[in-house]
Order: structure tokens, then sequence, then C-alpha cells
């Protein structure tokens, strides 16, 4: 199944990535785009300055956060967790608007680090609001109840210090508008983040057996489960502080993936990010050519795609 | 002095009875019903399905219904308020329908935290809608947020003059809806041998919490969490009786919105804050604790 699937969907990845080159406001031919990476073309702007990098890290975003939810899942075990339904996206997302706020002078590049940090605060709120032995839906509800309040802070303070209309879409609902290569560099570090996710794919599969399973075959649960989470808050975090909290991606990327794949973590993981990466071009890319030149954000339409999947995760798990 | 003055013979020359009269009576009686509406809707829907969480924001009535509106107000302007009610009423239909066939919530006794579950998925479903109508029909974005976060102040007297007959008929219906809510608390199978159709009495307090919140919502945008808070403090002052929580409901509703916009107006003077953004900062927490009270 699964040699099948990597070559399907690296060829529907590599379509996307030249459909998102082509379209928008203005299309432009395929022999365009490759004369567009050339400094003296015409369409250089455009291609290399402008679509070039937003595609690249749409591809990254979608897979960090795919890959957050996949280990999320892993280790909570439930169906119904992910980044952004506990909360911590918008955690992250308070954290960065505040600090916006608060000193709008500061460095951009701080802001990963503060959303870093709204994302731990919000993971350890809901540890301790919840507990260690919490059922799928009480977590849940909590995550989202955290998460309203996160959302309608990040509302409050918009209202009173209104941003540019496209700042704001993109704090409220997750958006690339204006996404450029300073972004791409902000957060090409955080990918050193992934190699340590794949590590412990394996472990991950000890711990699906159940804790005491997993204990006896020589792998400290605790200790996994603390760096699972913490490398998920900080893929989602840094995530979060590019392009605002794009809801439900973490949810569904992971769980498409392993009907596809299966659950063993060794090729959920990979595969996850894979199906992430295409989510969100494939949004992003609606999102942009749907009305041109006026765009919608990426968050939205991942919510119009995640939120019915959701419903029927919800339906389907009594 | 001049407030008094102005409320019982406004002259036409003095500029702060005008003030008073023209635009901050209407405002706060505005205020004061809208808070009324979800304070009620909150109890009949908490009465229905027996559960503690919820209310119209949380089910996703209220995201059903501003999507409702601003399908109507992007799409076919010319429909006034009145349309804009309708729309509103039926897109908060259409969403609590759906909530509560997914929560599976007519039989009693089900899951409550699916029910929410299901509520707050269908509601970002429909808030993804409305902000894309939004972006799509028009740039005034932030006047549209204020208006999805609830805010009173483009209240005036031709919206309260619309507004007041609707809600009066949905406050007093659901008044009289009482005894039979206090039958439902006894469980869905003592009720119906206590001679109560269960089909509808839910109907018909589905419809009324829709008239309710259309209604409210199409005076003032979507003010969240009045509905889940003022039942249950309204609860702890006066007992589980509905016949007289209900109406103490309606009262702290209305004094908690009226409170709501009063900072709205007065917290960075002169801008406004929306009176729902504020209403959503207190609620929330308060949602929390419900959440872990419920489970503990």
């Amino acid at each position: 199944m699964s040699l099948k699937t990597w070559p399907l969907l690296l060829v529907i990845l590599s379509l996307l990535l030249v459909a998102n080159l082509m379209f928008g406001a203005v299309s432009i031919s395929f022999e365009g785009i490759l004369n567009g990476f050339q400094a003296d073309s015409e369409h250089y702007f455009t291609v290399y300055e402008y679509r070039f990098p937003r595609t690249l890290l749409a591809m990254m975003v979608g897979a960090m956060m795919a890959l957050a939810g996949a280990l999320v899942q892993g280790v909570i075990r439930n169906p119904l967790a992910s980044p952004d339904v506990l909360g911590v996206s918008h955690g992250a997302g308070l954290a960065a608007v505040t600090y916006m706020t608060l000193f709008p002078t500061s460095d951009i590049a701080w802001l990963p680090a503060m959303a870093l940090l709204g994302g731990f605060s919000a993971a350890f709120i809901l540890w301790w609001l919840c507990g260690n032995h919490s059922s799928a839906i009480k977590l849940a509800i909590t995550g989202v109840a955290l998460g309203a309040l996160y959302a309608s802070t990040v509302d409050f303070l918009m209202l009173v210090k209104p941003l540019e209309i496209n700042n704001a879409l993109l704090w409220l609902t997750g958006s690339l508008w204006g996404r450029g290569w300073n972004q791409f560099f902000i957060l090409l570090p955080w990918l050193g983040l992934i190699p340590i996710a794949l590590w412990l794919a394996k472990s991950l599969n000890l711990i699906s057996l159940g804790d005491d399973s997993a204990i006896s075959l020589g792998v400290n649960a605790n200790t996994l489960r603390l760096t699972s989470l913490a490398v998920a808050v900080g893929l989602t975090a840094s995530c979060v502080a590019i392009c605002g909290p794009i809801g439900f991606l973490g949810l569904v990327a992971p769980h498409l993936t392993r009907k596809l794949v299966g659950g063993q973590h060794q090729i959920l993981l990979p595969c996850t990010m894979l199906v992430g990466a295409i989510l969100l071009l494939f949004a992003d890319l609606v999102a942009r050519t749907i009305d041109p030149p006026i765009e919608l954000s990426a968050g939205i339409m991942t919510a119009i795609i995640g939120a019915p999947y959701f419903l029927w995760l919800l339906f389907k798990n009594k | 002095m001049d407030a008094i003055q102005g409320l019982l013979s406004p002259s036409k020359d003095v500029i702060a009875q005008h003030i008073v009269h023209d635009i901050r009576l209407p405002r706060a009686l505005l205020a004061a019903t809208v808070g009324a509406c979800f304070a009620a809707a909150g109890v009949v829907m908490q009465g229905l399905t027996q559960n503690p969480l919820a209310s119209p924001a949380v089910l996703g009535v209220n995201a059903g219904a501003a999507l409702g509106m601003a399908a109507v107000s992007t799409i076919t302007p010319w429909f006034g308020l009145l349309g804009i009610s309708m729309a509103a009423m039926i897109g908060g239909g259409v969403a609590w329908t759906l909530v509560m066939i997914l929560g599976s919530a007519w039989r009693g006794g089900s899951d409550t935290g699916r029910l929410v579950l299901a509520g707050v998925a269908i509601s970002a479903l429909c808030a993804a809608f409305t902000k894309a109508l939004v972006i799509m029909e028009e740039d005034q974005a932030s006047a549209v947020l204020s208006w999805l976060a609830g805010s009173f102040a483009n209240g005036n007297w031709d919206t309260w003059s619309l507004f007041w007959p609707v809600a009066l008929f949905a406050l007093i219906g659901s008044q009289l809806l009482t005894p039979t809510l206090n039958l439902l608390q006894l469980g869905d199978d003592n009720a119906q041998n206590l001679g109560i159709s269960l089909v509808w009495t839910k109907l018909a307090g589905s419809v009324l919490v829709l008239i309710l919140v259309g209604s409210a919502i199409g005076a003032s945008g979507s003010i969240s969490f009045v509905g889940l808070l003022v039942p249950h403090m309204a609860r702890i002052l006066c007992g589980q009786d509905h016949r007289y929580f209900l109406p103490l409901s309606m009262l702290m509703g209305s004094a908690l919105v009226v409170l709501a916009d009063t900072l709205s107006r007065g917290i960075i003077f002169p801008l406004e804050t929306p009176a729902g953004a504020i209403l959503a900062l207190i609620g929330a927490p308060f949602f929390i604790y419900l959440v872990k009270k419920r489970a503990s």
C-alpha cells in the first residue's frame, strides 16, 4: 500500500506546487514560470519574490502542522486531539498578537519565541485543568473552550487596536497573505524539529500498545509523552507565528494519512507531512483563485474542509 | 437632570436631551431586550437538552444565524431588517437541527460532551463561510468584525420598533413553556408519563429559541455567552424552578448586557469596543469553570 501511496502523494504535491506558481490574480504559463526564476524575466517578481516563497511556506507549514497533529494523536491516543482543537494554536496566536500590540515597534524575528511561550502556557493550562487521565471528549471540550477564550481575547485586542484588515484576518483565521522570504527564513531553523519527531516514531508505535506494554518493552512512557508534546507545541507555535492559527489541518491530515498508509508511525509521520503540505497548498490555491484579486484566507478553506470531517469523526466515535 | 428631562419630555433645543432621547435611550432599551432574549434562549435550551453547557452560542445557533444574516445582507441587501431577522432564524434553525442530529440529543440522557463538540464544529464551519462571504463581498472588514462580535452602536428607534413586538411575543411564549420545562427535568420518560408530548414540547421550545436568537441577532449582532452565563447565575440565586428563574434570568441578562454596553463605550473613549467582545472575555472563563465542575 505505502509503496504505491508515496509516488502518488509526491506527484500530487508537485502538480499543486506548479499550479500554485501558475495561477493567481495573473495566470502565468509554464514556460513563464521556468523563466521567472531568472532575474531578467518579466515574471521574476511575481514568481520568485511572491509566489515561490509563499508556496514553499505553505508546504512547510502544512507539513509541520500535520506532523504536530500526528504526534499529539499518537501520544494522547485520542482521535479528537490536535494542537488546534486543544487550544495550543490559539494560545500561541494570542501570545503573538499581544506581543505585537504591546510592542508595535519590536522585531518580528522574536515572534516565534513569543508564540512558543504562548503555546507552552496553553498546553500547561490545559493539563492543569484536565489532569493526566481524562476522557477524549472532556479533553477536547476543555481545549475548545480555552481556544475560544484565547480567540476572543485576540478579537478584543484587534478591536481595541485595529490593525489593517489582512493582518486581522491573519490572526483570526490563519492566512498566507503577503508572506515571503523573510518569514521563510524565520521558519527555517524550526525545521530542525522534524528529525526529532521522526526519531520518536518507533517509540510511538510501542506506546500505542498501551502504557504498560510500552514500559515493559523498554520505553519510558512519561519522557516520551513530554518530548513528543513539546516537539508538537514547538512545531505548531512556530507555524502560528508565521501564518496564524490555521484550523483543523493538524486534525484532518493525520486521519487521512492513517486511512492511506495505516498506523505505523515510521511511515505515518513522513506521509502525514506530505498530506498536510498537499492540503494547505490546495487550500491556499483555492483561497487565492476563487475570486481574484480578493483573497480568502487559507484558514477559512481548511475550516470548510476540516469541520465536516471533525463532525464525522465525532459521529463515528461512539 | 437633562437626562431625566430628555426621557420625560424631550425639548428640541437642548443637545443633551437629544442625545439621551435619540441615541442613548433606544440603545439602552435594545441592549436590555437583547440581553433578556439571549438569557431566555439559554434557559430554554438548557431545559430542553438537560445539558448545563447548552446555550445559543455554544450549540452553533449564533454562528448559523450570523451566516444566514451575512448571506442575505451580502447577496440580497434589499431585504431590510425583517428579512435579515428571518434569515438569521432560518440559518440558526438549520445549524441547530444539524447539531441536534449529529450530537444525537433528541433522545434524553445522551452524552452532553458530544453535543457541545458538534456545536463547536458547526460554529467553526458557519464562521468560516461567514468570513468568506464577508471578504468576497466587501472590504469593510472592521465594521463587519464588530458586527460579528455584537455591538449596539447602531441601535435606534427604527430597529427598536421592529424588534420589540417579536421579542415580547417570544419572551412571553418562553414563560408559558416553563411548567413543561420543570417536568422535563424529571427525565424524558417521567415527563411523558405525566402527559407531556416530548415532540411538541421540543419543537415549540426550539422555535421559541430560534425566534429569540434570530430577532436579537438581527438587532445587535451575535452576543455570545449571555445565554450560557446568566441561567447559571439565576439558578444559584433562586433554585431550580423554571417559573421563577426564567424571569430572573431575563432581568439579569438585561442588566449584564446593558453593563457590557456601558463598559464598551467607556473602555477606550471615544472609540467603541463591541459589547459582545467584552461579554466573551467574561463568559469564556466561566465556560471553562463549568466544564471542569461537570467532570469532577
